[in-house]
């Protein structure tokens, strides 16, 4: 990811978490790194598609920009393939799979 | 000079001069004729209704593939049905958001709501996606290079004229996050 003319803006970290565990949850959404994308886009679309909050965004961001992926959201075989589609739809790079399948 | 995206009372607002507009436009259109399918309609008028094109294949273009990416890695039958199944209604969907984003930048100034400042957010990431493949940027490494480019006295080919205009749509659509992200948070 890349990342444009303005300066960050320094919010804390939210500690819960709010994922299922793989059991109930068996499919992920794999967000990857590229070097387009802007920081501050990829925290909009987890905000506005996911509907997360701003830390949890920008949380899962930071992970992408420095792991090179992060698992963004997870489900039944249906969601995570139309999570898929509309993170294409945005322009991000994701792919789904089983969870723990690797 | 464009006038950076900023959140108003009355919406999203920024300002294009004529010829700023003319170039996006110009761009936002060149993506769609590069996300019109290659292939002439499924011929089974359900599949098409549903979104389906059973003849889909991975595109040839690394720009446009780009933009329609594998929904699924590793594994090329998986991800050619994932494609059959969804590429079409994705090809519409950003065709649809690089229209909509031609026609809202013929305001002045360009007053956008969040749905139509999404969209326009979209069609300026294609834009991007595009370009940066046609620059051949891989590595961010290579991005950094580019902001080297900053006006047009540093444009001597059509490489750096390119990198230029990558630069100036990077700008532009930080700008519009930033507002969007400024709204998200004045909504809450």
């Amino acid at each position: 990811m890349t990342v444009g003319f303005a300066t960050d803006t320094g919010t804390k970290e939210e500690v819960k978490s709010e994922e299922g565990t793989a059991l109930d949850q068996p499919w992920i959404v794999l967000v990857w790194n590229d070097p387009v994308n802007l920081m501050s886009y990829v925290s909009f679309v987890f905000q506005d598609y996911f509907g997360y909050s701003e830390a949890k965004a920008r949380r899962l961001m930071l992970e992408v920009h420095e792991q090179g992926r992060s698992a963004v959201a997870s489900g039944n075989r249906e969601k995570v393939e139309q999570d898929t589609v509309a993170m294409h739809s945005y322009g991000l790079w994701a792919t789904f799979e089983k969870a723990g399948s690797e | 000079m464009a006038k950076a995206f900023k959140s108003t009372r009355r919406g999203i607002s920024g300002s294009l001069e004529p010829g700023e507009v003319r170039l996006l436009g110009n761009l936002f259109r060149d993506i769609i004729s590069m996300l019109e399918p290659e292939t002439a309609a499924s011929s089974d008028p359900l599949a098409a209704m549903v979104g389906m094109d059973t003849e889909a294949v991975a595109p040839s273009d690394s720009a446009v593939r780009r933009l329609l990416p594998d929904g699924v890695r590793a594994n090329d039958d998986e991800a050619l049905e994932f494609r059959r199944l969804t590429e079409r209604s994705l090809r519409e969907q950003k065709i649809s958001a690089l229209r909509s984003s031609a026609l809202l930048l013929e305001g002045n100034p360009v007053v956008l709501n969040p749905g139509q400042a999404r969209l326009m957010a979209q069609a300026l990431n294609d834009v991007r996606l595009v370009l940066a493949d046609r620059l051949g940027i891989e590595t961010e490494d290579d991005a950094e290079k580019l902001h080297e480019v900053g006006d047009s006295s540093d444009v001597e080919d059509v490489e750096s004229y390119l990198a230029l205009v990558y630069n100036f749509v990077t700008w532009l659509q930080e700008s519009l996050v930033q507002a969007l992200l400024t709204a998200g948070r004045q909504k809450r």
